[in-house]
């Protein structure tokens, strides 16, 4: 076996082992902390990228744990969807992370900044083992970790907005949990296996329909509770807007696509072959739902005041745009959720951090405060204008390519109405960016609203925006990621 | 799937019934311990389903010693999984009730409604301040 195949499992263990280690070294070097919780998260992107052009795209990779082989043992099974999100986790995770050394020093302090780094560790190695496993019961535990490390991250500054924006999370994630676990027990007791490319199989020649379709309905309740899909959106504005801006971004970038995903990953490659009459009223509700999302969440954000929860409401606008593109179950709609989640990782994580930026320097949470900003934080707002062109979709950005694939994808379906609704959303979107860019540019700062000449954000925060503003631009040339996505689409269809 | 499948199957029935429970306890009590209490019943009505999936009438131990037949033997996979489940679940009430702590002592109240109420109250403080 090539060195490259046990890659994968040190991209998910590495994180979390080290997660365990961090308090023991805060408690002899706490300052060291911050900067040795960077190091797994930069082995793991390391570890990607030294994998970049292995995965085939009619194809994948799969890797027994312990040697046990499936359907027995738990296998990781990477095609190149789950690798190509799994590069957009850890490399935005690791962004996110540098982004918070000052921000979160200033939030807090003591056991709790240590707290933090085990947290965010925890939380972006339990989304790679998410996104990678093949063991369906494997895939909810990984869920589990993933939700309790968000609900304490929303809630680590522990005052009494972020407790209760916390609980409401938790009060809507923990049954949605219970859900998806009843729905993998039911999916045992009807196929008797938990691998998921067994199950496809038994999946395929079982008569047991009306349990089949009550265990899909419930994964994807369950899941879209975590992906904040529209009618199950209500923990989503107040969790993302009150987190600190890191970890917003983290949630709003990476988390709810990573739902998203196990959707995807739970329709194609369980349900589409053999059994399209279980799935196929669901996957209608859910094209409705979606729609009704991508309205909802524009208009929201368009009366909103404040600009963290705006960015909230965008989000569930565009996670809408996903489920949108893969309901429609063809190849270009699939490939282009998919690149979606790279356009919507990267712009929203880089607006969440401009956000935080601009709560960093003067503490300027609402729209109207940030009138007149570019003059005095010159590099944060136009990093901000970079990203918000890719969340509108104008070319040449990556919402531009993920929209076209999305548009083309749903044409291929016949669904014209959903494609008008695609359009009417970059509508919305342009409405609520173009506010904020029209403040910051071209209006005068209020009177002493920026009077001490103030300094731009710091250094450590400023290059992973720069990062992650000029990635949106740079994925926008890049076509050919888009055509191996449609490929590997094609293979799981 | 008959009638009588589903009287020789009642502990299914006696799983969902707890499952409902538990969602009419988290969804309409207002207090959120009892709202926590309800998590579980819904955790533990799982665990109920999956525990009764490999459950064998006069069944054996899997373990394989003389003359042990794999046929008698109780289904072990569902239990491996509970306990994995009964882990999660533990985890996950501690994180709500040290968030219940947190919210008692910041609020004075465990009533999800009052809770709610002063989210609005703020939100009119904060315009009125503006104003």
């Amino acid at each position: 076996m090539p060195a490259w195949h046990h890659f994968p499992i040190f991209m998910i263990t590495v994180p979390l082992v080290c997660a365990v280690l961090l308090p023991m070294l805060g408690y002899f070097r706490s300052k060291w902390v911050p900067y040795a919780a960077a190091v797994p998260l930069g082995i793991s992107t390391l570890l990607g990228l030294l994998m970049i052009g292995r995965i085939p795209s009619d194809g994948y990779l799969s890797y027994q744990l312990g040697g046990w082989a499936p359907p027995w043992g738990i296998e990781i099974r990477l095609d190149f969807m789950g690798y190509f999100l799994m590069m957009i986790v850890c490399s935005i995770s690791l962004l996110a992370l540098i982004a918070s050394w000052r921000y979160i020093s200033k939030e807090v302090t003591g056991g709790r900044l240590i707290a933090y780094y085990t947290l965010f560790l925890l939380l972006s190695g339990s989304m790679l083992g998410f996104v990678a496993t093949g063991d369906i019961f494997n895939l909810f535990v990984f869920m589990e970790i993933l939700a309790i490390s968000s609900y304490a991250l929303v809630a680590i500054t522990g005052n009494r907005n972020a407790v209760r924006a916390a609980f409401k999370y938790l009060l809507m994630g923990a049954p949605s949990s219970i859900m998806v676990l009843l729905a993998i027990a039911f999916l045992y007791s009807v196929t008797g296996s938990l691998n998921m490319a067994d199950l496809a199989g038994k999946i395929q020649l079982s008569e047991y329909t009306q349990i089949l379709t009550v265990a899909y309905i419930l994964l994807v309740v369950g899941f879209s509770v975590k992906a904040a899909l529209f009618p199950l959106h209500m923990w989503l504005p107040d969790a993302h807007s009150i987190a600190p801006s890191p970890i917003s971004a983290m949630l709003s970038g990476l988390v709810v696509e990573v739902a998203a995903f196990a959707i995807i990953r739970v329709t194609l490659s369980l349900f589409t072959t053999g059994a399209e009459g279980i799935i196929a009223g669901t996957v209608d509700v859910l094209s409705i739902a979606a729609a009704a999302a991508v309205l909802f969440g524009g208009i929201m954000a368009i009366l909103q005041k404040d600009l963290k929860v705006m960015i909230a409401y965008s989000t569930i606008s565009h996670i809408g745009y996903i489920f949108l593109g893969f309901t429609a179950l063809t190849p270009e709609g699939v490939a282009g959720s998919m690149y979606h989640m790279l356009d919507h990782g990267l712009a929203k994580a880089c607006i969440f951090l401009c956000a935080g930026c601009f709560i960093y320097v003067k503490g300027y949470r609402r729209i109207d405060q940030l009138k007149g900003a570019w003059q005095q934080m010159p590099f944060t707002c136009f990093a901000f204008a970079l990203a918000v062109w890719s969340v509108i979709g104008l070319p040449p950005s990556a919402g531009f390519v993920s929209k076209w694939t999305l548009i083309v994808g749903n044409i291929e379906a016949g669904r014209e109405l959903y494609v008008v609704i695609l359009l009417v959303g970059a509508i919305l979107a342009a409405v609520y960016c173009f506010r904020i860019i029209y403040y910051m540019f071209f209006q005068p700062g209020e009177e002493g609203a920026w009077e001490n000449r103030v300094h731009d954000a710091p250094r450590s925060m400023l290059i992973p925006i720069w990062l992650l503003s000029i990635g949106t631009l740079v994925f926008g040339l890049t076509w050919f990621i888009v055509e191996r996505l449609i490929e590997a689409a094609k293979f799981l269809l | 799937m008959s009638w009588h499948n589903l009287l020789h199957n009642y502990h299914y029935i006696g799983a969902m019934l707890l499952f409902c429970i538990g969602l009419y306890t988290v969804i309409v009590r207002r207090n959120i311990i009892k709202k926590i209490i309800g998590l579980n019943i819904m955790e533990t009505s799982v665990f109920f389903f999956l525990v009764s999936i490999g459950y064998l009438e006069q069944g054996v131990a899997p373990i394989h010693v003389g003359e042990a037949q794999a046929s008698q033997m109780v289904n072990p996979l569902p239990q491996a999984l509970i306990l994995t489940g009964i882990v999660v679940a533990v985890s996950v009430t501690a994180v709500a009730l040290s968030m219940v702590i947190l919210l008692y002592q910041q609020y004075g109240t465990l009533d999800v409604d009052h809770l709610m109420r002063e989210e609005v109250d703020e939100e009119k403080e904060k315009e009125e301040v503006e104003e």
